[in-house]
């Protein structure tokens, strides 16, 4: 495996792969942060460009891209709260509470360090464990992905502000959108009553409407009266170790995560940001910060949804099944480039899985010194005149929305969502367990039914496959200890 | 690759004659788009549709002199996309990729809002039959040995994993298997086909159906083992594979996936023949030869008057396969 390894830094040796690298990471670092584009339509965008490459150059390009793109989507969270996909919602919960506080550029330089200690963790898994862990994820039939869906939907009460009955009605709500679109099993269209629904609700105009939109109409009532001053970022180097060392276990613990997450085919960053965000919060010793501007909250979802990239990129290299949407692009890419992934892609390309893992290691860095460089200029971003922001979030909402599937439908969605977040937010219903639920519902739902058609109706296939037992039995812990810790609490009192 | 460079020269003889003369030469024969071609697809990047027209453009843009510009309009089933085809001017500019999903969407989901009169079938560029295959660890290694089991276990016990909802191409070729055999399996729709794959592997399904591109690197590394092909001939890379009629279980072989061209209505007979020319002419690049073998896809030869009979037939299979299922309301 080292002789292995070491071939595939040797590529390093070619000026082109340092050009494809840095060319990647530049491009992607853009493309993440401007929302609607993200990782996967970015990769997808480059590939013409990758026709005449070498394939080493190539994929090394198209790795260094999604890595950044990951990293790139916190930018635009932290900074106009304006989550370009669903992996970045979670940063801009801390993110952009700590740019209202005039903490731009220290968010900023804390995410890209959270991202870059993601990706070398993970990394590092990737290149002992790919093979066997990718093995041991194909145990997750359809009933253990319901199972895990309904451990993440467990977790939703640790993200509801105050009110358990808000929570409840968020996350009630995110289902219900959840149900629209073509039933996956019988075809029959439901609650779709035009064929633009049929795939229901598209994920991203639904993000850029509840979250930038709705804080768009925030800053309309608000008038021009608000002004920040972004405390100045002095250097790369702004933020004091000391910072980073007391988040040390989150960073451990986030980059493991989602680095498991990432290596299960179809969970993917979004749930790996979720799951770290609610786990740092409930072992946090200042768990009332989060959500507030919480430096933990902040490491902890952008940590784990760029170690998912490692973790996704397993299945792709150790089976040829992508883990993510973003590596079943990768797999086009590669196919374009006369490579078959396949089991057999280490015994008869061992230059592409190896240049990969050499590439997440060397672009760790690229990424770092892009990204703090960037952080200083991006901080300025917080000083613009909030009616001017306004202003651009709208159109980036707009534009974006309209990029993520070429087409005026998902404008529509997004303005809709937008009002509809507003008067959520107004009614002091708290918008991240809907986008959970949303994301969760779909996944709860298909693989419910499909476990349900292979058991030919019996529930045996939820207590008898030891897998599933196990994660159900968290997810009702989940429910019932904080329950429990609450009538205990009351009881006291 | 001599092809590609004969095209190449070929292409600079003529755009010289044309500047030179004024006359556009050999006008009838060769087409000569007046500006770059959008190609609209049904899907997001990546898919098998995305990567035959992408590893084609590299060949088809020199021979025409523009680029092609591939655009992803997934979504609300492939009407997003063929609303913008439908309505695009039929002047060979705007042309779309289809599959057979296409065809059971105009008689399901999209039945009134769209109909195979609505376009132009200009050709057909792939011909994608379907496999049975089961993973080397199961029982399972013949197509007689699932029959035999199916049967043993009775009706809807043994699992099949494959893509799309009841109604899809594939069940639907796989219901056309099961009468022949007289066995019932248990469709498990997949909105994917990695998920099949990994559902198969981790043992959560008996057998599953796919096209041979993504399945064929698990052959050759024996995880899985094909059965049967559910198509009119034997797969150059699956040599000892039987077909199903081979296997005694006859069934109507022209149900294939098929990735065709098609374009807006009313687009001139003349152009049509034209584009499927150049098109067909593109697909026998060696470059392309390459990658429709590795993805164990056939390029048939279909121009506009074949294509558009063809669909006819597929229109009329589906139908009949739909109504019997209950699947037409």
């Amino acid at each position: 495996m080292f002789e292995n390894l070491a071939l595939g830094f040797a590529a390093f040796g070619d000026p082109y792969v340092w050009l494809g690298l840095l060319v990647g990471a530049l491009a992607g670092y853009l493309i993440g942060a401007i929302p609607g584009l993200g990782p996967s339509l970015g990769v997808a965008l480059l590939i013409p460009f990758t026709y005449g490459m070498d394939p080493v150059v190539a994929i090394v390009m198209l790795v260094a891209l999604y890595a950044a793109a990951e990293y790139g989507g916190a930018i635009t969270a932290v900074l106009i709260n304006t989550p370009g996909t669903a992996a970045a919602v979670a940063t801009a919960w801390d993110g952009y509470p700590l740019t209202r506080q005039g903490k731009a550029g220290i968010a900023l330089n804390l995410s890209i360090i959270g991202s870059g200690i993601g990706i070398l963790v993970s990394s590092m898994l990737l290149v002992v464990t790919a093979i066997p862990l990718s093995e041991l994820a194909l145990n997750f039939g359809p009933g253990e992905y319901f199972a895990l869906a309904v451990v993440g939907l467990s977790l939703v009460s640790g993200l509801s502000e105050g009110s358990v009955l808000k929570g409840a009605i968020a996350m009630g709500l995110g289902l219900a959108l959840a149900t629209v679109g073509l039933d996956t099993q019988t075809g029959i269209p439901r609650f779709a009553y035009n064929p633009e629904f049929f795939e229901g609700f598209p994920l991203v105009p639904v993000l850029l409407g509840l979250y930038a939109l709705s804080e768009v109409l925030f800053m309309l009532e608000d008038g021009p009266t608000q002004k920040i001053k972004s405390q100045p970022i002095t250097g790369i180097l702004a933020v004091p170790f000391s910072v980073y060392w007391k988040l040390r276990g989150h960073l451990v613990r986030s980059s493991l995560l989602g680095y498991v997450i990432g290596v299960i085919p179809g969970a993917g960053a979004s749930i790996a940001s979720f799951m770290s965000y609610i786990i740092a919060k409930k072992t946090s010793k200042e768990p009332e910060k989060f959500g507030k501007g919480s430096y933990e909250g902040l490491v902890a979802s952008e940590t784990a949804n760029n170690a998912a990239v490692s973790g996704a990129m397993a299945p792709l290299l150790a089976l040829g099944i992508p883990g993510s949407a973003t590596t079943a692009v990768l797999i086009g890419a590669l196919m374009i480039q006369g490579i078959q992934p396949g089991p057999l892609l280490f015994t008869r390309n061992p230059e592409i899985p190896y240049s990969i893992f050499a590439s997440l290691f060397i672009g760790v860095p690229v990424m770092i010194v892009i990204g703090l460089a960037g952080a200083r200029l991006w901080a300025q971003v917080a000083n613009i005149p909030r009616p001017a922001i306004a202003a651009i979030v709208a159109t980036i909402c707009l534009i974006g929305a309209y990029a993520s599937s070429n087409s005026i439908f998902p404008v529509f969605i997004m303005t809709a969502f937008g009002i509809i977040g507003y008067v959520l937010r107004k009614a002091k219903i708290p918008l991240a367990p809907i986008i959970l639920a949303l994301v969760l519902g779909d996944m709860m739902e298909t693989n419910f039914r499909r476990a349900m058609v292979i058991s030919r109706g019996s529930y045996d296939i939820f207590y008898t496959h030891p897998l599933t037992l196990v994660l159900l039995v968290v997810a009702v812990l989940a429910f019932v200890v904080p329950l429990v810790n609450d009538l205990r609490a009351r009881r006291r009192a | 690759m001599t092809f590609t460079i004969s095209r190449r020269s070929l292409g600079l003889a003529l755009a010289a004659t044309v500047a030179l003369t004024g006359i556009p030469a050999m006008a009838q024969d060769t087409w000569q788009p007046e500006g770059p071609v959008r190609i609209l697809m049904h899907t997001k990047p990546g898919g098998t549709a995305d990567i035959f027209i992408r590893t084609l453009a590299a060949t088809l843009e020199p021979a025409i002199g523009q680029p092609l510009v591939v655009e992803n309009l997934p979504g609300a089933g492939g009407a997003n996309q063929m609303n913008q085809i439908r309505r695009a001017e039929p002047d060979g500019l705007t042309l779309g990729i289809n599959t057979v999903s296409h065809f059971t969407g105009m008689l399901t989901n999209l039945k009134g809002v769209f109909a195979p009169d609505n376009f132009s079938w200009i050709a057909a560029a792939q011909i994608d039959p379907i496999l049975l295959f089961s993973s080397t660890e199961s029982d399972i290694d013949t197509i007689e040995d699932l029959v035999a089991l199916a049967k043993e276990r009775g009706d809807g016990v043994v699992n099949i994993g494959g893509f799309g909802p009841v109604g899809s191409m594939q069940h639907i070729g796989i219901s056309m298997f099961e009468k022949s055999a007289g066995i019932k399996l248990n469709w498990v729709a997949f909105e994917a086909t990695p998920d099949i794959l990994t559902a198969l592997l981790g043992g959560h399904v008996d057998v599953g159906v796919s096209n041979l591109g993504p399945t064929l690197p698990f052959f050759e590394s024996d995880r899985l083992e094909a059965l049967a092909i559910l198509g009119p001939d034997r797969l150059e890379s699956l040599p000892d594979t039987p077909t199903v009629n081979e296997a005694g279980y006859p069934v109507n072989t022209d149900w294939v996936q098929v990735r065709g061209l098609f374009g807006p209505a009313d687009m001139d007979p003349a152009l049509q023949t034209q584009i499927a020319d150049a098109f067909q002419l593109a697909m026998q690049a060696e470059s392309y030869q390459d990658y429709a073998a590795k993805s164990g896809v056939e390029t048939p030869d279909m121009g506009p008057e074949d294509y558009s009979a063809f669909v006819q037939q597929l229109m009329t299979v589906a139908e009949e396969n739909l109504r019997e299922q209950n699947l037409l309301n």
